[in-house]
């Protein structure tokens, strides 16, 4: 990868085939993931026809659930109330972000405008969210275990966006 | 300490103006950098500002970063978690 520069309103940078290929597949994997959201809560379905369908509880996946946390803490009552009223949405969202990571990434040269630039941001930080999960990153320092792939994949993506955060404030 | 009758009063006063408050938690993945970015972004504290609340986060663990109406404090927990911070609503004073 050629770390992020500005050129003008824009930040440019270019990936690799094989770093191409790996932010497809992890995309693919998270949307996949997201796409399971409430599909075990069929009490919702009906909230869901109209379009604000949430579910009522947090999702079991703990990838999923940190993605998605409780808007209340000690209130279930209020966190279930908000889960319902905003999950769907949020989920669309984050869904949206992702697959347009994908395409502005192209074949590898990306460039991105402002808007691009947070869509990025975001992007890359839910997949940062999922692999730490999946790692069993809890603490600040913390490594976590597992797959050593997985930990390098990790490490990369937080160079992806401290490359942006940098030429963002440069 | 004792209160005053102001001071009470005082506190009845902010309460209704400002019962409730957006908190973002302290987690081991976002980068400082990151969040710093969010804050400045997003709230359009100045640098400095948002850099204080990035590192009361990270050292305490957490840090109120807004205060408000009950609505508007779930506007600002939706905005974080799109972003990927961890953050909740709850009373100012509980």
């Amino acid at each position: 990868m050629i770390p992020f520069v500005k050129q003008g309103d824009a930040l440019v940078a270019q990936f690799a085939d094989q770093e191409v290929d790996i932010l497809c597949e992890l995309i693919e994997q998270e949307i996949a993931l997201l796409a399971e959201v409430g599909s075990d809560d069929p009490q919702d379905a009906g909230l869901a026809e109209v379009g604000i369908g949430g579910s009522s509880t947090p999702p079991r996946d703990p990838a999923l659930a940190r993605l998605l946390p409780d808007a209340y803490l000690n209130d279930p009552e209020a966190a279930s109330e908000y889960r319902r009223l905003t999950e769907a949405s949020m989920v669309e969202r984050k869904i949206a972000s992702a697959r347009g990571l994908v395409e502005s990434l192209g074949e590898g040269d990306v460039r991105l405008d402002p808007e691009g630039v947070e869509l990025w941001l975001r992007a890359i930080n839910d997949l940062r969210l999922i692999i730490a999960s999946r790692l069993g990153i809890v603490e600040d320092d913390d490594l976590g275990t597992g797959d050593e792939v997985m930990q390098d994949v990790y490490f990369w993506l937080g160079y992806v966006q401290g490359s942006l955060l940098d030429a963002v404030g440069a | 300490m004792t209160k005053t009758e102001s001071d009470v009063e005082l506190a009845e006063l902010v309460s209704m103006d400002m019962p409730w408050v957006t908190i973002v938690w302290n987690d081991p993945v976002n980068l400082q950098q990151y969040v710093t970015h969010v804050f400045s972004t997003y709230f359009g504290y100045a640098r400095p500002e948002a850099e204080r609340l990035m590192l009361l986060v990270h050292n305490e663990g957490k840090a109120v970063v807004a205060t408000g109406p009950q609505e508007e404090m779930e506007r600002h927990v939706e905005a974080m978690h799109d972003f990927g911070l961890w953050a909740t609503v709850s009373r100012a004073f509980s």
